[in-house]
C-alpha cells in the first residue's frame, strides 16, 4: 500500500497537475483502440455469438413448440380413443339391460301362466274331490239306513220274536226320519 | 501521506506507439478495453460453445443478457430496430463490462473518460442521423417538426433542434460523469480507511466506518453500472426509434 501510494504521488506530477479525463492529448489514442476493440467485439458478436444464441433460442422455441403441438395431438388421440372405447361399452350396456328386461318379462309371463294352469288344475281337483265327497256321504247315509232297517228287523225279532218284512222296517225308518 | 482520487483515472502509456503523428500509445485504458472485449467474449463464447437446449448457468446468463437487448430493441425501438441488435448489444455489453470490471480494485475503467464516452454516443447519433436520412430522406427534418400551430412552432423547432444536438453531450455527460463519481468516491473514502488506520490509537479503530460505506457504496456502484449501460443502450434504442418512425408511434 505504501509503495502504490508513493508511486501515485510522484507519477501525477510527473505527467503535470490537471484532470485525467480532459486531457486532450490523450483523446486521439483513447478513440483509437476504442474503434479497434469495439470493432473486434462487433465483429465477433455479429458473426461468431449472437447468431449461436439467436439459433438455439429459435431451435428451443421451435422444439418446444413442436412438443406442445406433438401433446395435443396425443390428448386429442387420447380423447378419440377413449370414446371409441367408451361407445360399444355404453352399447352393451344398453343391450344387456335390453335382453335383461326381456327375458324378466318372459319369466314373469311365464310365472303367471303358470300360476293360472296351477290355479285352474287345483279347482279342478277341488271340484273332483267335493263331488266325491258328496257320492260318499250320499253312499254312507244309504248305507246307515240299511244298516237301520237291519237293526229294526233284528230288534223287533229279539223283542217279538216274529220277523217284519223288510218294507216294514224300510217305512219305520223313514218314519223315525221324517219325524 | 497524499493520494490523488483522480489519480485512477490517468491514461498511462505502456507501449509508446505514434501513427501518422498521433500519439496512440497502447496504454493502460487500451489493455482494458482489450480486457473488456475479452471477457465479454471468454463469457458469452463459453456459453454458447455446448448450445444445449436445457441452458447451463453461464449459457442462461448470455441467453438472458440476448434476450434482454432484444426486448429492449423490440419496445424502445420497434420490430425493424431489430437489425440495430448487434450494435447496441456490442454498445450495451461494453459498457457493461468497461463500468462493471471498473469495480475491480486497482482496475480502470474504461467509461470514466469522456473522450470514449462522447465518441460512443457521437457514433449512435452519427448512426441516428444516417439511419433516418436513409429511410425518410430529407423527411427525416420533420423530426424537429412537432405537430403544432405554425406560432408555437417558431419556439418549439429551435428548442427541438437543440435538444437533439445536445443528445451526444448528455448521453456522454451522464455515463462518464456516473462513474466518475462513483469511483472518485470509492478512492476518498478507501483514502479515510488508510488515513484513519495509520493515525493510531482510537482512531484506527474508527478507520472500520469507511470501509463499511465503502462496501456499501460498491454495492450501489454496481447497480449503477448495469443502470448506466441500460440508460446508455436504452436511450440509443429510443434515438434509433425516432430515426425509424419520426414521431409516427406517438
Amino acid at each position: 500500500m505504501q509503495a502504490a501510494a508513493t508511486t501515485a504521488t510522484t507519477e501525477v506530477p510527473a505527467k503535470g497537475p490537471g484532470f485525467p479525463p480532459f486531457k486532450t492529448e490523450s483523446f486521439p489514442g483513447q478513440v483509437f483502440w476504442l474503434v479497434i476493440t469495439m470493432a473486434v467485439l462487433f465483429v465477433v458478436i455479429w458473426h461468431l455469438i449472437g447468431p449461436r444464441i439467436q439459433g438455439t433460442l429459435i431451435e428451443r422455441r421451435s422444439l418446444i413448440a413442436h412438443e406442445i403441438e406433438t401433446a395435443q395431438e396425443n390428448r386429442r388421440k387420447a380423447e378419440q380413443a377413449t370414446v371409441a372405447y367408451e361407445t360399444p361399452l355404453f352399447q352393451a350396456r344398453e343391450r344387456a339391460r335390453a335382453i335383461n328386461n326381456q327375458y324378466r318379462e318372459e319369466a314373469a309371463a311365464t310365472v303367471k301362466k303358470a300360476e293360472a294352469e296351477a290355479d285352474a288344475k287345483a279347482e279342478q281337483a277341488t271340484a273332483e274331490a267335493e263331488a266325491r265327497l258328496s257320492r260318499i256321504r250320499a253312499e254312507a247315509k244309504s248305507h246307515i239306513v240299511q244298516a237301520a232297517q237291519d237293526a229294526t228287523i233284528e230288534i223287533v225279532s229279539r223283542l217279538t220274536g216274529e220277523r217284519i218284512s223288510a218294507e216294514d222296517a224300510a217305512g219305520a225308518v223313514r218314519a223315525t226320519q221324517e219325524a | 501521506m497524499k493520494m490523488n482520487p483522480m489519480e485512477q483515472f490517468a491514461v498511462k502509456p505502456l507501449i509508446p506507439l505514434h501513427i501518422a503523428g498521433y500519439d496512440v500509445s497502447f496504454t493502460n485504458q487500451a489493455l482494458w478495453m482489450f480486457i473488456v472485449v475479452g471477457a465479454i467474449t471468454l463469457f458469452m463464447g463459453l456459453a454458447v460453445s455446448k448450445r444445449s437446449l436445457v441452458p447451463s448457468r453461464m449459457q442462461s446468463m448470455a441467453e438472458i443478457s440476448y434476450e434482454f437487448v432484444a426486448n429492449m430493441i423490440g419496445t424502445a425501438t420497434g420490430e425493424d430496430g431489430l437489425r440495430f441488435f448487434p450494435f447496441i448489444f456490442t454498445l450495451f455489453m461494453f459498457v457493461l463490462f468497461s463500468n462493471v470490471l471498473g469495480l475491480l480494485p486497482g482496475s480502470f475503467t474504461v467509461t470514466s473518460q469522456i473522450a470514449v464516452t462522447f465518441a460512443l454516443a457521437a457514433f449512435v447519433i452519427l448512426l441516428v442521423i444516417v439511419t433516418g436520412f436513409l429511410t425518410h430522406g430529407i423527411g427525416f427534418l420533420k423530426l424537429f417538426v412537432p405537430k403544432a400551430p405554425a406560432l408555437l412552432l417558431l419556439l418549439l423547432v429551435p428548442i427541438e433542434v437543440i435538444s437533439f444536438l445536445t443528445r451526444p453531450i448528455s448521453l456522454s455527460v451522464r455515463l462518464f460523469a456516473n462513474m466518475l463519481a462513483g469511483h472518485t468516491m470509492l478512492k476518498v473514502f478507501a483514502t479515510f480507511v488508510i488515513a484513519l488506520g495509520g493515525a493510531g490509537g482510537a482512531l484506527s479503530l474508527l478507520s472500520v466506518a469507511p470501509m463499511f460505506l465503502i462496501v456499501a457504496i460498491t454495492a450501489l456502484e454496481l447497480l449503477v453500472a448495469f443502470l448506466q449501460a441500460y440508460v446508455f443502450a436504452i436511450l440509443t434504442c429510443i434515438y434509433l426509434g425516432e430515426a425509424l418512425h419520426l414521431h409516427d408511434h406517438h
